[in-house]
């Protein structure tokens, strides 16, 4: 597991749009230089928020990205 | 000789259409209330004239990136501007109503750097981070349409593993009111966050709180208890949703042995909203 690589990338996704733009058009790609896992880059390719933060993404990181933020669900 | 003139902390995720979005009209209502009782707060804080506002809350990975994650961070110069996020989601989006700058107090936030450090406090500081919900909601809530008066934002790291202990957030507490004793300036502090929510931080357990942890922290806060306070450890305040209570030990700190006075505290399944003061008297 790589807990730096996984939250620069969330950081970067909710504050870099044009990155956020490119993951949109091709999560691989984006990510393709980052030191991920093989789950870790399974994750992000699916965007999936949930297994992300499982795998040691911030909380509030995976709650905030703009268009990925995880929804739980309401109480 | 200065004077903490004004103690209070309280939730600061402060927007009823987030709380009535994700908990239903409960959630408004309890907002709602918890508003209330922050924004009369307020209008007694304004009323006791004070030279400047000390804020202790948490940076949100907002601030600051992972480049640099300070335990405890001054922010000094002579204003801050509010985030900005584009397309802001969830608790980001309370920012876009709220005035875009805000003035420091340049001397008291220098006064608790200068003499920190030569405290034995290795403090970081900041002249260009933002500040967040964290600082700005509860500000905003206080005041209404009233002036805010100039403001020392200090950054708590509550979330980013190995935070600061319970312990050394107390007396760093006790530093600033050492430092605004030895001032001419009437201060209030307020700490932001909590009560218990999103405990060990993770999406699976959303939903969860620990009304019984409050039920202790605010029985010792109540007595003027500071010694279990300070003895909390780190795995306590993540498995029970507590990681911003580090913010109000160091209000702590500054007030003890104040006691405090509960002005509301509402349960949500998503969190445990709370407002509380502290009898200076």
């Amino acid at each position: 597991m790589s807990r730096y690589a996984v939250n620069s990338l969330l950081y970067r996704l909710k504050k870099d749009p044009e990155f956020r733009a490119r993951f949109g058009a091709d999560p691989l790609a984006a990510i393709a230089d980052a030191d991920l896992s093989a789950d870790e880059r399974a994750a992000f390719a699916a965007r999936d928020m949930r297994r992300i933060n499982e795998l040691g993404g911030y909380l509030h990181l995976v709650l905030s990205i703009p268009g990925l933020a995880v929804h739980p669900p309401r109480h | 000789m200065g004077r903490i003139v004004f103690a209070a902390a309280m939730s600061h995720v402060l927007d009823p259409d987030y709380y009535e979005r994700v908990c239903g009209a409960v959630g408004r209502r309890k907002t709602d209330e918890a508003m209330a009782a922050i924004a009369a707060m307020g209008e007694r804080f304004s009323a006791t004239g004070a030279d400047a506002l000390v804020v202790v809350a948490d940076d949100h990975l907002n601030a600051f990136s992972f480049n640099c994650v300070p335990a405890i961070c001054v922010r000094i110069g002579r204003d801050v501007p509010r985030m900005r996020q584009d397309h802001a989601e969830a608790f980001d989006a309370v920012l876009e109503h709220m005035p875009i700058s805000y003035p420091l107090h340049e001397a008291l936030a220098n006064a608790i750097l200068e003499q920190g450090t030569a405290a034995g406090f290795d403090l970081a500081l900041s002249w260009e981070a933002p500040v967040d919900h964290a600082f700005l909601a509860p500000v905003n809530t206080m005041h209404g349409t009233r002036p805010i008066p100039p403001l020392v934002p200090i950054w708590i790291n509550c979330f980013v593993a190995p935070q600061p202990t319970a312990r050394r957030c107390f007396a760093f507490g006790q530093h600033i009111a050492r430092v605004v004793a030895r001032g001419d300036w009437n201060v209030g502090i307020i700490a932001t966050g909590g009560l218990s929510h999103f405990p060990e931080l993770s999406v699976a357990r959303i939903g969860d709180t620990d009304s019984v942890f409050d039920g202790r922290l605010i029985h010792w806060m109540e007595r003027g208890e500071h010694e279990p306070l300070q003895a909390l450890s780190g795995d306590e305040l993540h498995k029970s949703g507590s990681h911003e209570f580090l913010n109000w030990m160091v209000l702590l700190g500054a007030v003890s042995p104040a006691r405090a006075e509960v002005r509301y505290f509402g349960e949500l399944p998503r969190i445990n909203l709370a407002a509380v003061e502290w009898n200076l008297a």
